[in-house]
C-alpha cells in the first residue's frame, strides 16, 4: 500500500510543479496584464488622416448634403417644411429624389407626426405620397427584421406582409399624383421583394422604372436584389441582368457596381484566385473608369459612394493594394455600403480591417 | 422469421433482464466488498448504505413476476343476444380467416380496434380472446372496410402474434417499470435534498449568514445513472422486438385483403388515420364544447356527432385521404407508416372486388342510438355525466361561448387590469382610450421580444394586431353580456359570431355589422385612436349615462 502511495507521489510531483507554474503566470498577468501590442497598420491608417472603426458613421455609404441633414433634423423635430422645400427644389433629378425619399422615409418609419402634419397642410402632395410610400415599405422590413427567414418569427412575417401589402396602394397614389417620377416604382421593387412578385410582374414593373429613368442607379441595385438567388431569382438570372445593365449604361452611370455585387452576392467561397481572373480584372477596371467619369461629372451623385466601396474590396482582394488604397481615402467615414453592411454591428470594424491591411501593404512597399 | 424462433428470441431478451440484474446487483456487493476490506469509518457504512438503497428496485423488478393486469378500456360489452348482426360478421370473418372467433366484443369510444388474448403458459396454451371495436370506427367505416379491419385483427390471430406478444409485452412492461422506479426515487430524493437545504439556508440566514444557493445537482444522480443502464437495454430490446412487430402488421394486412378485398383494405387503411384526426378534432371542438359551461351535447350526441361532422366536411376529408402519413409515428412504434402499408396492398393484383357493402357499419348495430347512448355512460366520468344537457347543438355552442366569453382573460384584460388595479372593463378600456393613453396601455401587453424591443411605428404595428383581437373578444363578451349576441352553428365551418342585425348607421350603409365592427375596431386602435363609431355600436347598457 505504502509503495503504491510512493509511486502516485512521484508521479504527481510533475502536475503539481506544471500547476503552480500555471497559476503564478495567470495571477500575475491578472494584477498587472502586459499591454497590447499597438497594431502598427492601424496606426499608419491614422497617420494617413483615415478614420479609427469608431468614429466611422455605419448610417450612410457617404456624407449627405449639409441640406439634407439640416431638413432631416428640422423634420425629427415635427417641422415637416425644410424636407419638402428640397425635395420640391430637387425636382426631375430622380436619383436624388430616390435618394432623399429613401432618408425622410426611412425617419417616417421610426414615428410619423411630422408626416401626418406635413399630408393634412398639403393633402395631395406627390412629395409627402412619395415618402408615405416609402416610409410603410420601410416599416415592413423593420418589422420583418434583417434576419434569414428561419430566424424570423410568424408574428414579424404577419406584420411585414400586412405593411407590404398597404404600401402598394400608397404607392399607387404616389404615381398617379406624379406620373413621372420613377420613385414609387423604384420603391415597388422592395414590395415584389418582400412579397414574391413573379417574374412577369417584375419585369412590367421594370419597364415603368427604366421607360422614366434608363439609368437610375437605386433602381438597379433593388432589381439586382430582386434578381438574387437569396430572393426571387438565381445567379444566373442575377448575373445576366447584372452583365446587360453595365454594358448598355454610359460611362459614369455608376451601373458597373452591378456585376461586382452580383459577384459579391454569389461569392459563397474564401477562393481568392477566383477575384483575380481576367474577366474580374476587366470588371473592376471598367468600374474604376466609371467611377471617375462620374465623378468628374456629378461628384456627389448617389451610389458613387457604393460604387467606390465595392472597387475598393476588389482592389485589396487583387493585391492592387495602391489603387484600393486610392479608393479607401476616398469614401472614409461613411461605411453603409456593400460589402461592409451585411456585418451588421461589425460593418465598421470588418471595413477598417481590410482598409488597415491595404494601407499595412502599402506601407511596406514603399 | 418462425415463430418459434421468435418466441425464442422474446425469451432471451427477456433473460436478458435478469442478467443485466443480477450483473448489476453484482458490482453492488462487489462495490462494498472492496469498501469493507480496504476502508473504515463512517464513510464505508454509508457507501453500504448507498448500495443497498440501489439494489432494492433492482430486485423489486426481478421479482416482479406477473404483467400488471391492464385495466380495460372502458366501454360496453356486447353478447350475441345484444347485437346478433354484428357477431355474425364478426364469427363469418373469422372463420374466412381460420381462426377462433372472439369469445368477448367489447365497444369502446376510441377510433381503434384491436384483439386481446390471455394466453395461458407464457403464450404456450391459448386463452380466451377479446376484441375491442370503437364505435367512433364503426361510425367512420362502411361494412366492407369494418371487414378489413377484423380481417387484419385476425391476422394477428393466425400468426401467433398474440400469444408471443405476451413475453414481448412482460420484459417491455417489466423494464419501464424498473426505469420508472428508478426516476421517482432520484426525483423524490432531488426534492427532499432540496427540502433539506432550503431549511438550512433559513437557519443560515437568521444566523446572519450568507445565504448559500440552493443546489440539489448531484443527489440523485445516481439512482438516474441505474435507469440509464435500464434505458439502454430496453432501446435495444424495442429495436429487435420492432422489425417483427412491422412484418407481423404487413402480414396482417395481407390476410386482410384475401378476406375483405384489396380495394376495400386499401381504403381502409387510407380512411383510419383521417378518421382518428377527425375524431380528435371532433372531440376537441365538438363533443367537449360545453365543457367549460358544465354543459354536455343531447344525450348519445356525444359520440353519435361524429358522423354529422364527417357527412358535412366529406370534402375536406377527401383532401386529407390523399396524403398519407409517410413516416412512423416513432422510432418505436410498433406499426409502419401507413404509406408504406398502403403501398404494398395496392400493388397486390387486382382481385375483382370492388370496395363493395357501403352501409355504415354503424347500422349493423340492433339501436345505434341506444347503443351511442349507454356508451357515454360507461366512458365518460361519473363527474362529467352530471353536467347539465344542451337541447340541441346551436344551443350548446351559444351556451358554451356565452360562458367563454364572460370568463375569458385576454392579454388586454391583464394590462388594463395591471394598470388600474381594478378588474378590467370595457367602459375602463374606452376611458383609457379616449384620455390617448392606448399606446403606454400597449406596453404592458404581453408581447413577443421582437414587440418589446421595437420603437415607435414598428411597436404599434407589433401591438395592434394582439390589441385587435383582444379588443373584438371584450366587445362581443359586452354583447353576449347583454344577450344580444348568438353564434351559427355548422359541422363544417368554424363557429361565426352574429351580431344583432341593428341599423346601419348613416353613411354606413350597406355594411353588415360585421363590417362595422372591424371598421370601428380599427378606428379604436388607430395611431390616433377614435372611439366614438365602437360606442355607437355597443348595446346601449354599457354606455356611459
Amino acid at each position: 500500500m505504502t509503495v503504491l502511495l510512493w509511486i502516485l507521489a512521484v508521479l504527481a510531483l510533475p502536475v503539481v510543479i506544471a500547476a503552480l507554474w500555471f497559476t503564478g503566470v495567470f495571477v500575475k498577468e491578472l494584477f498587472s496584464p502586459s499591454p497590447p501590442g499597438p497594431d502598427p497598420t492601424a496606426l499608419a491608417a491614422e497617420r494617413l488622416g483615415l478614420l479609427p472603426a469608431e468614429r466611422q458613421d455605419t448610417e450612410h455609404a457617404a456624407p449627405p448634403p449639409a441640406a439634407w441633414s439640416a431638413a432631416l433634423t428640422a423634420a425629427r423635430g415635427g417641422d415637416w417644411a425644410p424636407a419638402a422645400e428640397l425635395l420640391r427644389v430637387n425636382g426631375r433629378d430622380w436619383e436624388r429624389r430616390s435618394t432623399l425619399t429613401a432618408e425622410l422615409g426611412t425617419l417616417a418609419a421610426e414615428e410619423d407626426g411630422w408626416l401626418l402634419a406635413w399630408e393634412a397642410a398639403r393633402p395631395g402632395d406627390p412629395d409627402a405620397a412619395v415618402v408615405r410610400a416609402q416610409s410603410t415599405v420601410r416599416l415592413a422590413w423593420d418589422l420583418r427584421g434583417a434576419k434569414q427567414a428561419r430566424y424570423t418569427s410568424r408574428e414579424q412575417f404577419e406584420g411585414f406582409g400586412r405593411m407590404l401589402s398597404a404600401a402598394r396602394e400608397e404607392i399607387a397614389r404616389a404615381a398617379e399624383l406624379n406620373p413621372e417620377d420613377p420613385t414609387p416604382y423604384v420603391v415597388e421593387i422592395w414590395v415584389g421583394l418582400g412579397l414574391g412578385y413573379p417574374h412577369a410582374e417584375m419585369e412590367e414593373l421594370w419597364k415603368r422604372i427604366t421607360s422614366r429613368d434608363p439609368y437610375h442607379y437605386g433602381a438597379h441595385h433593388a432589381a439586382l436584389q430582386y434578381w438574387c438567388a437569396k430572393w426571387r431569382g438565381s445567379k444566373e438570372l442575377a448575373f445576366e441582368f447584372a452583365r446587360r445593365a453595365a454594358a448598355d449604361a454610359p460611362a459614369g452611370s455608376l451601373l458597373t457596381a452591378l456585376p461586382l455585387i452580383a459577384r459579391f452576392e454569389h461569392d459563397e467561397t474564401t477562393d481568392v484566385a477566383a477575384d483575380s481572373t481576367p474577366e474580374m480584372l476587366a470588371l473592376v477596371d471598367a468600374g474604376l473608369a466609371d467611377a471617375a467619369a462620374c465623378a468628374a461629372d456629378d461628384p456627389g451623385r448617389p451610389g458613387l459612394a457604393q460604387l467606390r466601396h465595392l472597387l475598393a474590396y476588389y482592389l485589396h482582394l487583387q493585391d492592387r493594394h495602391e489603387a484600393a488604397l486610392q479608393q479607401f481615402r476616398l469614401v472614409d467615414g461613411h461605411v453603409d455600403a456593400l460589402p461592409w453592411s451585411y456585418r451588421g454591428e461589425g460593418a465598421a470594424s470588418y471595413y477598417c480591417r481590410v482598409r488597415n491591411e491595404t494601407v499595412g501593404v502599402v506601407a511596406e512597399a514603399v | 422469421m418462425g415463430a418459434t424462433l421468435r418466441a425464442l428470441r422474446a425469451l432471451v431478451l427477456l433473460l436478458g433482464f435478469y442478467l443485466l440484474s443480477l450483473v448489476l446487483l453484482a458490482v453492488l456487493v462487489g462495490v462494498d466488498v472492496v469498501a469493507f476490506h480496504w476502508g473504515h469509518g463512517p464513510a464505508v457504512v454509508k457507501l453500504g448504505f448507498v448500495t443497498v438503497l440501489l439494489a432494492v428496485p433492482v430486485v423489486q423488478g426481478m421479482f416482479m413476476l406477473r404483467t400488471p393486469k391492464g385495466e380495460d378500456a372502458p366501454g360496453i360489452d356486447v353478447t350475441e343476444a345484444d347485437e346478433p348482426r354484428l357477431w355474425a360478421l364478426v364469427r363469418e370473418v373469422a372463420a374466412a380467416a381460420g381462426t377462433r372467433a372472439p369469445d368477448r366484443i367489447r365497444l369502446t369510444g376510441e377510433v381503434n380496434a384491436a384483439v386481446s388474448e390471455d394466453p395461458r403458459l407464457l403464450g404456450l396454451l391459448p386463452g380466451p380472446r377479446r376484441l375491442y371495436l370503437g364505435v367512433p370506427l364503426l361510425t367512420g367505416l362502411t361494412q366492407a372496410r369494418l371487414r378489413a379491419v377484423l380481417a387484419h385483427e385476425y391476422g394477428h390471430f393466425t400468426g401467433g402474434d398474440t400469444r408471443l406478444s405476451a413475453l414481448v409485452v412482460r420484459g417491455r412492461v417489466q423494464l419501464g417499470r424498473v426505469i420508472e422506479q428508478f426516476h421517482d426515487r432520484a426525483d423524490g430524493k432531488v426534492a427532499a435534498e432540496r427540502a433539506k437545504q432550503e431549511q438550512a439556508q433559513a437557519r443560515r440566514v437568521a444566523k446572519g449568514k450568507k445565504a448559500k444557493k440552493v443546489d440539489t445537482g448531484g443527489s440523485g444522480a445516481t439512482y438516474r445513472m441505474m435507469a440509464a443502464v435500464y434505458t439502454q437495454y430496453a432501446k435495444l430490446y424495442l429495436r429487435a422486438s420492432l422489425s417483427t412487430a412491422r412484418g407481423q402488421e404487413f402480414a396482417a394486412d395481407q390476410a386482410a385483403a384475401r378476406i375483405a378485398g384489396r380495394d376495400a383494405t386499401a381504403a381502409t387503411l387510407r380512411e383510419i388515420p383521417v378518421l382518428s384526426a377527425s375524431h380528435g378534432f371532433y372531440l376537441d371542438s365538438y363533443a367537449t364544447l360545453g365543457l367549460g359551461a358544465r354543459l354536455l351535447p343531447p344525450r348519445g350526441e356525444f359520440f353519435g356527432g361524429f358522423g354529422a361532422l364527417l357527412a358535412a366536411r366529406a370534402e375536406e376529408l377527401e383532401g386529407l385521404r390523399a396524403r398519407l402519413p409517410e413516416e412512423p409515428a416513432s422510432p418505436y412504434d410498433s406499426h409502419p407508416p401507413i404509406a408504406e402499408r398502403v403501398r404494398r396492398i395496392e400493388a397486390l393484383p387486382a382481385d375483382g372486388r370492388a370496395d363493395e357493402a357501403t352501409d355504415p357499419a354503424l347500422a349493423l348495430l340492433g339501436d345505434p342510438a341506444r347503443t351511442l347512448a349507454v356508451l357515454e355512460d360507461a366512458v365518460l366520468t361519473d363527474e362529467v355525466l352530471r353536467y347539465g344537457r344542451a337541447p340541441g347543438w346551436p344551443e350548446l355552442l351559444n351556451a358554451s361561448m356565452a360562458s367563454g366569453l364572460s370568463t375569458t382573460r385576454t392579454p388586454l384584460h391583464q394590462a388594463l387590469a395591471a394598470r388600474t388595479g381594478q378588474p378590467a372593463t370595457l367602459a375602463a378600456l374606452l376611458e383609457i382610450v379616449d384620455a390617448g393613453e392606448l399606446w403606454q396601455l400597449a406596453e404592458r401587453l404581453p408581447l413577443s421580444a421582437e414587440a418589446k424591443a421595437a420603437r415607435g411605428r414598428a411597436f404599434r404595428e407589433f401591438a395592434r394586431p394582439v390589441l385587435h383581437r383582444s379588443l373584438r373578444t371584450m366587445v362581443l363578451a359586452e354583447f353576449s353580456a347583454c344577450s344580444l349576441l348568438s353564434w351559427d352553428f355548422s359541422w363544417s365551418e368554424p363557429a361565426v359570431a352574429r351580431l344583432p342585425g341593428e341599423e346601419p348607421a348613416a353613411g354606413d350603409a350597406g355594411r353588415s355589422p360585421q363590417e362595422s365592427l372591424e371598421v370601428a375596431l380599427d378606428a379604436a386602435l388607430a395611431d390616433h385612436p377614435d372611439t366614438t363609431a365602437l360606442r355607437a355600436l355597443l348595446p346601449s347598457a354599457s354606455q356611459p349615462a
